[in-house]
């Protein structure tokens, strides 16, 4: 399949995160273009080009939009830059490379849905982004794209530029708006949801970084252009994130649809060492893992579900032949504890019992019916917690257990790691 | 069937069909059917959060389950609350609380009325799989002077962060920390303040917050329950009375939505050692200087010897504590027998009582749109509890307006003119402050303006009622010209005899000064009480008499509702009341014949027939008007 | 210590900037952090005054967030990743060589004051470049023992001599708050 990049196209520009530089490779066209159209028929645009949410969940956005409340005002648009899905690099990628761009997207979005201020939301370990988008929103008021009365249209908008400080649960919707709102950072109940009830009880949109990048270019080519990329349910591109096991890791924008082979053996370079490839993760720490018969898949969000996991925020996580697929999961859950927020009580208690048990795993201490009591306290997390973010902690361990029983078991037979044992350099 | 369009949805739990109000919970849904559904974050008056998981049920076309503390009905709804994937996530669920809660279940207070201990015997796993040390955390920490937190316990419910949040709005409980770290704690650990704290240790379902009053002091199997009232203040707000071996434990709240709305202040809850019997105690006469130990037969002879030899110039104080029943034999024992106005149950100047005060009943304040607490904190002080009607009204849009009691001009001009129905409320030492201002308020709105003069003690509104006022009769009568003195003046008017009646030290007879020398002068002072006091010293006769907590009759709360207290505590020993006023009344000439408090109150009833309210523990209406 | 004006007047303008003040708790939690190198009880009492806020609601939010520090530690702050896409690519072994090199232990700080460490699994964002580690919230990918040691050597130098700004960074006209965090003297 041909290989298109739409949002990264132009980053290999020199300087592009300068205004007028972004200006010269046709930026803030779209925005300039969106004013021109009535905010319904910008809905309308976005709705038709097919956009699907990248956050994780693929929700359409148009649709997103159009849930907001008729007549509620204000509104907000919250862009969520609080990017902490391990696996995950690319919201750091986009606004690195071209924060402008980023920006030109949070704005068409607010005058797509009526809204007059809009927040970034970025996690407070991006400090140089946010210093990045800090600068950019500056150079962008003074050149009258944010303020007052854009360019005579009669839209005022104001955005805001908001550092987080350190937790993944942030990343959830609800739970953003609630840290954005001064609180800790727990998710909420829905519904309400954010488009009736959201940012200080009032219609919200929270839209994800990957998925603003795509509109100055919806809007400059047209939805029918849009739909033309990718696959019929899933249009467009991708930045995936690749990394692990991996000749060359980072950032490839494919097209939706991409084999995943293409993307690991071709943008990757293959996995690395000549070693073999014992697993991959299409969807980042939550994500259930996937074998080599999966690779022909295509990177696609209805793809990979029906292959048995899910492209999530979309970062594929590559691991050879030499990897504890019990170390993994370990590392993984132990994620999951540490991020809990404690709102509930399977996800607070469980991702505490799992990472004792993984623990005892790792350090030769587990005994034979901790495998299944691992699969059990899955159960009693998943589609029970508050939010995903519980549910999520048990499905790369539990999709592990189902693939590599046996990885598990010798752990427990040998009182350790197998992996370990093997010289120094297999591991490294 | 005609579709009609109603506000009722019906929906089915496990196969019974049930109709409820749009917008009920399914968890009351249930209950309304008898099925229950176990919770520990849910609670009636706060917002649900779904925390727990614990009342996870299956609903029809959902795929997960769904927290029935939360989820509101729907029509054609299909609820299960009893299959076996929620039988199995209940015991999922307990198995994950009791993973980091302590097993000391038989030192801890809240023992054997503990929703997690009761919820783990009755859908709990068998037994733990859990075997990693637990996580450990502070125990017994000190939140105040009155609660104790035990970090290891709590369950993160949220209950008592969200009463400070949402029912007091104190916002002195906080969770800090998160995940498994998480704990409940006051700001900086420093001493909680709030007045409130006793309400958290029974919203909690663990025994992470415990009194320290009640520290090992029961178990709840062993602890005789008594409804009553509480005798803090002029509330009325209804307790439990929780005894053990005939002492008193502590006092609970007991919900009256109406007047508590199920809290209790701390004044209130803790103030029960105050009501402690120090031991058996005989009545006493003073002979030669000294107080002698007699029969209550050889003592109410001679109080009533007494008494007649003081003609009619004697007074009577009755506590603002004591009961109906009593304040109706204490007053015709002196208008009738003794043929003296001079009756009081005041301790300062007030304005006169008139059924007025009582125009704005307690729950009404959540139905006005403008609120003024003349007199700011110090109305609140008065009655602690009103402040939670007055947040939760607060919540719900009402305007309140806390201004100095000299500052009504204030709140005058901040009332729009268009406001509907306006509420004062005021401490009775304020009472003037409050008619002025609703005088003026009444000229410039157009809606209603009706106030609420807060009394003191719990029956301080029963004794205006009942006449024990040396100006008015019961039921507010005129005295045509015969009145008799306030207390303030007895040191100055003639009098030669002082009977006072109290049984609560709350509220009790306290000298001033002038009064003491007063007193000390006096040929006869009856006291006629439950605790010793300073005024043993001065008295002739000392009466052993029942506590507010020992004895049953009926009081009156500031918004004129009469509710019963019952005896919570037995002195068998010591002869009831109104029996002894009845006895001292009978040597005096009367036939009184009563064999019963109800006897009593069928009489008051008949004498002031709007008090019939006592059938139904309503509020007393004198005219149309209240 | 109470807050310097400055950061007590920048507290004050935060209330202003948004629609509900309470979202500046989180804001004005990193302008004292920024200040003082971490963050006190007196503090969030002095943010909740400025803020008209009860005290307890800024210890709830700022207990919550894991970037926010209780105690004080060294001039620069070290954090290496050791989630799973790190520890593919032998992120373990550059934390146990790094824990060796500055000669203390997970959280500790090097006897000069110069560093504070610690590994954490809560991902960085730069898988890509794995392993890697923040220093002074400014990425370092692709971590060898010798470019540890070269980062170590830099961040030992004194005081004056801060982490290089990334190219983003340097191109910033004005900037409120510059690296590095934790200098307690440059208040």
């Amino acid at each position: 399949m041909a290989i298109k990049p739409l949002v990264t196209k132009d980053f290999a520009t020199e300087n592009l995160v300068q205004l007028k530089v972004y200006e010269r490779t046709g930026g803030y066209t779209g925005y300039k273009k969106a004013l021109e159209m009535q905010p319904d028929a910008l809905v309308e645009e976005v709705k038709k080009s097919g956009l699907r949410g990248r956050g994780g969940a693929g929700f359409p956005t148009g649709n997103k939009w159009s849930f907001l409340p008729k007549g509620v005002y204000p509104r907000y648009l919250v862009c969520n830059a609080d990017e902490s899905e391990p696996g995950t690099f690319k919201d750091r990628y986009l606004i690195e490379k071209s924060p402008h761009q980023v920006l030109e997207g949070i704005l068409i979005a607010s005058y797509a849905i009526g809204c007059n201020l809009a927040f970034i939301y970025i996690r407070g370990e991006y400090l140089p982004q946010h210093d990045a988008l800090e600068t950019a929103i500056a150079e962008a008021r003074e050149a009258g794209y944010i303020g007052k009365n854009v360019f005579g249209k009669g839209y005022d908008i104001d955005v805001i530029l908001h550092r987080g400080a350190g937790a993944y649960i942030c990343g959830e919707e609800t739970a953003l708006l609630t840290s954005l709102e001064g609180y800790r950072g727990e998710p909420r109940l829905k519904p309400p949801f954010p488009a009736i009830k959201g940012l200080y009880g009032k219609p919200t949109v929270v839209n994800n970084v990957e998925t603003v990048v795509n509109l100055p270019h919806i809007v400059n080519n047209g939805a029918d252009w849009f739909k033309s990329i990718g696959t019929p349910t899933g249009a467009g591109t991708r930045v995936w994130c690749m990394s692990g096991h991996v000749n060359r890791p980072g950032n490839y924008e494919v097209e939706n649809g991409t084999p995943i082979r293409e993307l690991i053996e071709e943008h990757g370079g293959g996995v690395w060492k000549n070693r073999k490839l014992k697993a991959f993760q299409p969807g980042g720490a939550s994500m259930m893992v996937l074998l080599p018969e999966h690779l022909d898949v295509g990177l696609d969000f209805d793809a990979i579900a029906k292959a048995g996991s899910l492209a999530g925020a979309g970062a594929m996580v590559v691991m050879d032949e030499t990897t504890c697929m019990v170390d993994a999961a370990r590392r993984y859950v132990k994620f999951f504890h540490h991020e809990s927020c404690g709102k509930c009580t399977p996800c607070r208690e469980g991702t505490f019992w799992m990472a004792n048990i993984f623990d005892a795993m790792e350090a030769g201490e587990a005994k034979p019916a901790d495998i299944d009591l691992l699969l059990e306290i899955g159960y009693g997390i998943d589609g029970r917690s508050f939010c995903p973010l519980g549910d999520a902690s048990t499905w790369f361990p539990r999709s592990v257990i189902k693939f590599f029983r046996d990885e598990f078991q010798q752990h427990i037979a040998e009182k350790g790691c197998p992996f370990k044992k093997q010289p120094q350099e297999a591991v490294a | 069937m005609a579709a009609v369009q109603t506000d009722q949805v019906t929906l089915t739990i496990n196969g019974q069909s049930v109709t409820v109000p749009k917008g009920t919970l399914i968890l009351d849904a249930a209950k309304k059917i008898g099925i229950d559904i176990p919770i520990f974050c849910s609670h009636p008056k706060m917002a649900p959060v779904a925390v727990c998981r614990m009342c996870l049920v299956e609903v029809e076309k959902l795929p997960k389950l769904q927290p029935a503390c939360a989820v509101y009905v729907a029509d054609g709804m299909v609820v299960k609350t009893t299959t076996e994937q929620v039988g199995k996530y209940q015991k999922d669920v307990l198995g994950f609380l009791l993973i980091n809660h302590p097993l000391d279940c038989p030192i801890c207070d809240k023992g054997g009325e503990c929703p997690l201990q009761d919820q783990t015997y009755q859908y709990g796993p068998g037994a733990s799989r859990f075997d990693f040390p637990k996580a450990h955390f502070d125990k017994s920490v000190p939140l105040s002077d009155k609660i104790l937190l035990d970090r290891e316990r709590c369950i993160l419910c949220w209950r008592c962060t969200r009463f400070s949040e949402e029912i007091s709005g104190e916002r002195e409980l906080a969770l800090i920390q998160r995940g498994t770290n998480t704990i409940i704690g006051t700001f900086n650990d420093e001493p909680a303040q709030s007045n409130y704290q006793g309400n958290w240790t029974e919203i909690c379902p663990v025994g992470a917050l415990t009194s320290r009053q009640y520290r090992f002091i029961s178990r709840p199997w062993d602890l005789d329950r008594t409804a009553s009232i509480c005798p803090a203040c002029s509330m009325g707000c209804n307790i439990q009375i929780d005894a053990r071996s005939n002492r008193i434990g502590r006092f609970q709240s007991r919900e009256n939505v109406a007047v508590d709305d199920s809290w209790l202040c701390d004044r209130g809850r803790f103030s029960f050692p105050n009501f402690q019997r120090q031991g058996q105690e005989r009545p006493r006469v003073r002979r030669n200087g000294s107080l002698e130990e007699v029969s209550y037969e050889e003592a109410i002879a001679f109080t009533a010897d007494a008494l007649k030899h003081a003609g009619g110039q004697v007074a009577g104080w009755a506590s603002p504590a004591d009961t109906n029943e009593e304040l109706f034999l204490f007053s015709r024992l002196f208008r009738e027998v003794l043929k003296s106005a001079h009756l009081d149950h005041r301790s300062g100047v007030v304005a006169d009582a008139e059924p007025d005060d009582i125009a704005l009943p307690i729950a009404d304040i959540e139905r006005c749109d403008q609120v003024v607490v003349l007199g700011g904190q110090g109305v609140i002080d008065a009655a602690p509890v009103l402040h939670l009607r007055l947040f939760k009204s607060e919540r719900k849009g009402v305007k309140i307006l806390k201004v100095g009691v000299t500052e009504g001009k204030r709140a005058l001009d901040a009332i729009p003119a268009e406001a509907q129905a306006i509420g004062i409320l005021a401490t009775e030492a304020d009472k003037q402050a409050a008619v002025d201002l609703q005088a003026k308020l009444a000229k410039k709105v157009k809606g209603s303006v009706r106030r609420l003069i807060v009394t003191t003690g719990p029956n301080g509104r029963g004794a205006k009622d009942l006449g024990i006022l040396p100006h008015q009769g019961p039921g507010y009568a005129s005295l045509n010209g015969r009145a008799g003195r306030g207390r303030l003046q007895w040191p100055g008017a003639g009098v030669k005899g002082l009977y006072v009646h109290e049984s609560s030290p709350l509220h009790g007879f306290v000298p001033s000064d002038a009064e003491s020398m007063w007193l000390s002068t006096l040929p006869l002072v009856v006291f006629h009480r439950f605790k010793a006091s300073p005024l043993d010293e001065v008295a002739h006769v000392i009466l052993p008499g029942h506590a507010f907590t020992e004895k049953y009759g009926t009081v009156t709360n500031m918004e004129g509702r009469v509710q019963r207290i019952r005896r919570g505590i037995d002195a068998e020993w010591v002869r009831e009341d109104w029996r002894v006023l009845q006895q001292v009344a009978n040597a005096l000439g009367a036939s009184w014949a009563y064999e019963s408090v109800e006897e009593i109150t069928g009489d008051l009833v008949r004498e002031l027939p709007p008090y019939a309210a006592v059938n139904q523990e309503a509020r007393v209406l004198w005219s149309e008007s209240t | 210590m109470p807050l310097a004006k400055s950061t007590a007047d920048h507290i004050k303008d935060l209330a202003q900037r948004y629609p509900s003040k309470q979202s500046a708790i989180i804001p004005a939690l990193w302008a004292v952090q920024h200040e003082q190198g971490y963050v006190t009880p007196e503090a969030m009492a002095e943010i909740a005054e400025h803020l008209g806020l009860p005290a307890s609601l800024i210890e709830a939010t700022a207990s919550f967030y894991s970037m926010f520090l209780t105690k004080p530690e060294g001039r620069h702050e070290v954090v290496i990743c050791v989630n799973a896409p790190c520890m593919l690519r032998g992120a373990d072994e550059m934390t146990a060589y790094l824990g060796r090199a500055l000669g203390v232990r997970d959280g500790g700080t090097t006897a000069d004051g110069a560093i504070t460490w610690h590994s954490t699994i809560e991902c960085l964002g730069a898988c890509g470049g794995a392993p890697m580690m923040q220093v002074d919230h400014q990425f370092e990918e692709n971590l060898t023992e010798e470019r540890i040691d070269a980062i170590i050597e830099r961040l030992r130098q004194p005081v004056a001599v801060a982490a290089p700004a990334p190219a983003a960074a340097s191109e910033r006209p004005k900037r409120k708050a510059p690296a590095p965090r934790r200098t307690r003297s440059e208040s």
